[in-house]
């Protein structure tokens, strides 16, 4: 798929699954649809990144994931930020904010 | 918190892997389900569904590696995958691993032995407290030459006036005493301190305490915590008890802990007592009040905050405030600082550029040894060739190859660097047996400690680098078709000089610069050995004894030293028997300035080395007498008898005859009865020096030596058995007597020739091992060769060449390296060479035996190297070299 509007840059993916489990846990396949929903399809992502990055983010505590049974009755591991995710989701937005003014200001230059 | 976590999970992982491979695919499988739930309920067929989501997951297998990569634990099972795979594959070459293990432990070895003696100089530490802020001073002279010990007075100007130290210690540094009591009694050295001394050091007692303020003249000892183990047996109830030190009762208050050896590199003293009681044990006259008697050292603690510059400074204005008080004594006098556990300034320089050369000279070998492991590792890889080429087309890549080779080459030099630590744990042992004539309280011991172990460890990582890189870049990247087929990259034809020929050339040619270290060495110890030193240096054995160590007054030991002389010359195989002070060839001794009234002062110096000397002391040392006579008993009254040597006669009497003659001492006025041959009076390689030999019946009492009179006995049969009745003798005349310095003067000569000995050794392991790494090397370059170049052969054989003419072809190939390496490497060892002037005795650095001998000996041994190998070139069947593959 040589689609340009899937690619993520890097190290962005896992903000943007912290924010959407922000709202509430879910399960990776419910995290790629949320993504790709609210970005209007702007960002497509596939369980070959999702599923690493996931396992990284379990490791370093940011999430943690639990299976148990989805809206299809289907077993499912579903993930949940924890207090350190959340923590770490506000730093990674403030340095996201304070990166995408700068870029703003050198392109506005 | 989250490292842990990380290492737990990941070591959950490693432990089970297929659980945490089930799920991983339970979870893809679940994103698959919900994918295709997602879409049907879109409203496509489950089909169609499938089928698309399928395509946007792709390969599971794909998903699952990313996932396994995405915590530490993938990096650390292939590790351990490749470990045991380098492992298996290693076990198949057992030759390869034995050389290269050898090679890499040879040059490790060499390294860490001589580490280890810098490290005992430069890096050791001391039990003090806060070594930093603990310095020593010494007195410079003539505007800052170094240096002097320093005069009482100037210690204690410094302790009002210097405002940079907490506090400030005296002590004297080399004291002998003897310990008498229930064992055997004992010669030993210790220091005498003031009563701050462990305070401004800081030492934590292995048991009891320090000096008390109180104590500055009180009857106490501290002991050393070698000497505490070793007569002792290590008892702490012996805090608190008196022991006899020199035949006064001393109260043991404390033992120092274990590696404390006072505030100074090099000297290991004892024992400790307060200053205040040192001119009851020293047998010195000291003038403690003079400010230009230079005998006591100083040690001092910065205050917080101060720098050693600041305190400098402070020093500098403080000299040159002195310097105005007293300008009789104190002229151009200043202060020099030393930090802590330093080695003493006049030893500094010497040390610290033999112990360069001698890094040089191990780095050198290393150097061979790993030209020697890349080589292999070369002809290895290259061996492999089509098994690289096998890996790369069924999916490994690059780094994943170059990573196993970089591994495989660290295993190696890493076991290469355990058998050189093993190596240099026997070698530093032998190090340690040297000794150095002469009196010694010194500790010259090395041992592999953990700086040398730390050392060896990243040594032997760099030589695994060094060496492992190139071969394996190299062997990573196989020409892909070539090797597939079993051809080999590396052997490109038209390539006539590899790069492994060049690492065959740098290996010879150090080879021929150590080996010429070696031969140079070995020639100038022989030439060293067979120095005539002037007297019979065969036949004589020595021992020392110091009764002014034991109460004895000056006239009591005169009287003993006779009796012991007599009772000693008449045991059966004596022939003679004499007394002295000290033996010649002990690295230094004591001097004079002397004049003869009426004739001109020599050029030069005046100064004189002096030897007492008993009854017979000429005829059973050995000396020839020119001229006059031997010492006999001397009587009391009239002038003190001497005898002369040779060079003192040239120096003094412009080689007029000076029997009769009168010669003045500064407080002594001598006789001159005799005229003797030259003798080496200090060191082996010195140049000829004036002596003096005075009756020491008449001298003794003026003149006390320091280490003791040692009674001497020309002998004929077993030497064990004449020591032996020789300290029955003495031990007869007085139980109590510390006998010490029991040696034979084969014995004594030998520590004479302690450098030329050291270095001889030390080239002589260096040198073997490089001469071996270059054969090896040369050999399995050639063997490789004869192995690359087997259809060739056969091709020339079918053709209709002859089994010489083949093995004509090899020997030519072998040599034509070997004699260009000769021939680089000879300039390089004359002017290496050059730099050893100083340590060669009796012989040229362009030695020209050594300089035929070296070459000759190389080109032979690699005539050697060439020969099996081409042999086997020779005894190829062409049949079967066509037919190979």
């Amino acid at each position: 798929m040589p689609d340009p509007s899937t690619d993520l840059i890097q190290g962005t993916l896992e903000m943007l699954v912290l924010k959407t489990l922000a709202l509430e846990p879910m399960h990776g396949y419910g995290i790629a649809l949320r993504i790709e929903q609210i970005s209007d399809g702007a960002f497509r992502v596939n369980p070959g990144s999702l599923l690493p990055a996931l396992s990284r983010m379990e490791r370093a505590g940011h999430v943690q994931g639990k299976w148990r049974a989805s809206e299809n009755n289907r077993r499912a591991k579903f993930y949940r930020l924890t207090p350190e995710g959340r923590k770490a989701l506000k730093a990674e937005t403030a340095h996201w904010g304070r990166q995408i003014a700068a870029i703003h200001r050198i392109l506005e230059a | 918190m989250g490292i842990l976590r990380s290492i737990r999970s990941g070591l959950r992982a490693l432990g089970d892997k297929s659980s945490r491979n089930r799920e991983i695919d339970d979870e893809l499988q679940s994103f698959l389900d919900e994918s295709i739930a997602e879409k049907t309920r879109r409203g496509m067929s489950p089909e169609a569904a499938l089928r698309s989501a399928r395509a946007e997951i792709g390969s599971a297998a794909s998903v699952r590696q990313k996932v396994w990569h995405a915590g530490w634990e993938s990096t650390a099972d292939t590790l351990a995958r490749d470990l045991v795979y380098t492992g298996r594959r290693l076990r198949r070459s057992p030759g390869l691993v034995l050389v290269v293990v050898l090679s890499i432990g040879l040059g490790i070895a060499a390294n860490a032995t001589v580490f280890s003696i810098v490290s005992k100089f430069l890096l050791s530490g001391i039990p003090v407290g806060d070594p930093s802020t603990l310095i020593t001073l010494y007195r410079t002279y003539e505007r800052g030459q170094c240096c002097n010990e320093l005069p009482f007075p100037v210690y204690r100007d410094l302790r009002e006036q210097a405002k940079s130290f907490s506090s400030v210690a005296a002590y004297e540094d080399i004291l002998p005493a003897s310990l008498s009591g229930p064992i055997e009694p004992e010669r030993i050295w210790g220091q005498a301190a003031s009563e701050n001394y462990f305070d401004v050091a800081q030492v934590r007692m292995a048991a009891g305490r320090g000096f008390a303020a109180s104590e500055h003249r009180a009857p106490v000892i501290v002991l050393g915590y070698g000497l505490w183990k070793q007569r002792f047996g290590g008892d702490p109830a012996i805090v608190g008890k008196s022991i006899n030190v020199s035949g006064h009762p001393y109260m043991v208050v404390g033992i120092t802990p274990r590696g404390f050896h006072g505030l100074d590199q090099i000297l290991d003293p004892q024992f400790w007592i307060p200053l205040g009681k040192m001119s009851e044990i020293s047998l010195l006259p000291t003038s403690e009040e003079a400010r230009n008697n230079q005998w006591i050292r100083v040690a001092a603690r910065l205050k917080p905050g101060i720098t050693q510059t600041r305190a400098a400074q402070e020093l500098d204005v403080i000299a040159q405030r002195l310097i105005k008080a007293h300008p009789d004594t104190d002229k151009d006098d200043g202060f020099h600082i030393e930090p802590v556990n330093s080695v003493p300034p006049s030893f500094k320089k010497p040390l610290y550029l033999f112990l360069t050369a001698l890094s040089g000279v191990a780095l050198l070998v290393l150097l061979i040894a790993c030209a020697n492991v890349a080589n292999l590792l070369f002809a290895h890889g290259s061996e492999r060739q089509r098994e690289m080429a096998v890996r790369i087309a069924l999916g490994a890549t690059r780094v994943q190859l170059l990573r196993q080779l970089l591994i495989e080459s660290l295993l190696l030099s890493l076991s290469g660097g355990i058998l050189g630590v093993l190596l240099s744990l026997w070698a530093t042992f032998a190090l340690s047996s040297f000794r150095l004539p002469g009196p010694t309280m010194m500790d010259l011991a090395v041992h592999v400690d953990g700086h040398v172990l730390l050392y060896a460890f990243l040594l032997s990582l760099f030589a695994g680098l060094l060496c492992g890189f190139a071969p394996a870049w190299a062997a990573s990247r196989p020409l892909m078709p070539n090797a597939l087929k079993g051809e080999e990259a590396l052997a490109r034809p038209g390539h006539r000089f590899s790069l492994r020929s060049l690492l065959v050339v740098v290996q010879i040619t150090f080879s021929v610069v150590l080996l010429s270290g070696t031969v140079l060495f070995l020639r100038s110890l022989s030439s060293a050995a067979n120095i005539d030193v002037g007297f019979h240096s065969r036949g004589l054995v020595m021992m020392s004894i110091n009764p002014q160590l034991h109460r004895y007054t000056p006239e009591r030991s005169v009287q003993l030293l006779r009796t012991a002389r007599q009772s000693i010359a008449s045991l059966p195989g004596v022939l003679s028997a004499s007394t002295t002070d000290s033996v010649p060839l002990s690295m230094g001794g004591r001097s004079d300035g002397l004049e003869v009234p009426g004739r001109p002062k020599p050029k030069a110096s005046d100064s004189v080395d002096l030897y007492m000397a008993g009854p017979n002391y000429l005829s059973t040392l050995g000396i020839p007498l020119l001229a006059g006579r031997d010492f006999g008993e001397e009587n009391a009254g009239g002038p003190i008898v001497a005898v002369v040597n040779q060079e003192f006669v040239h120096k003094f009497f412009q080689d007029a005859s000076p029997l009769g003659h009168i010669v003045k001492g500064p407080h002594v006025t001598y006789q001159i009865v005799g005229v003797v041959k030259d003798i080496r009076s200090r060191t082996l390689g010195e140049n000829q020096r004036p002596i003096l030999y005075r009756s020491l019946d008449r001298t003794l009492a003026s003149d006390a030596s320091f280490d003791g009179y040692t009674l001497m006995a020309r002998y004929e049969g077993d030497s064990t058995a004449l020591i032996a009745a020789m300290q029955h003798e003495i031990h007869a005349l007085d139980p109590s007597l510390a006998i010490f310095n029991i040696q034979t003067m084969e014995d004594h000569m030998r520590d004479a020739l302690f450098l030329p000995r050291l270095v001889g050794m030390l080239f002589t392991v260096f040198g073997t091992s490089g001469l071996l790494l270059s054969v090896i090397g040369l050999s399995s370059v050639m063997s490789y060769a004869v192995s690359r170049r087997t259809r060739e052969i056969g091709v020339r054989m079918a053709m209709g060449a002859r089994a010489s003419q083949v093995q004509a072809l090899f020997l030519r190939g072998g040599m034509r390296l070997a004699l260009i390496s000769v021939a680089l490497g000879v300039p390089l060892a004359l002017a290496a060479a050059r730099l050893t002037t100083s340590l060669l005795y009796g012989i040229q650095p362009w030695d020209p035996v050594t300089f035929i001998l070296v070459p000759a000996l190389l080109v032979l041994v690699s005539l050697l190297a060439c020969w099996l190998p081409s042999r086997r070139a020779s005894h190829v069947d062409p049949i079967a070299a066509l037919r190979m593959d």
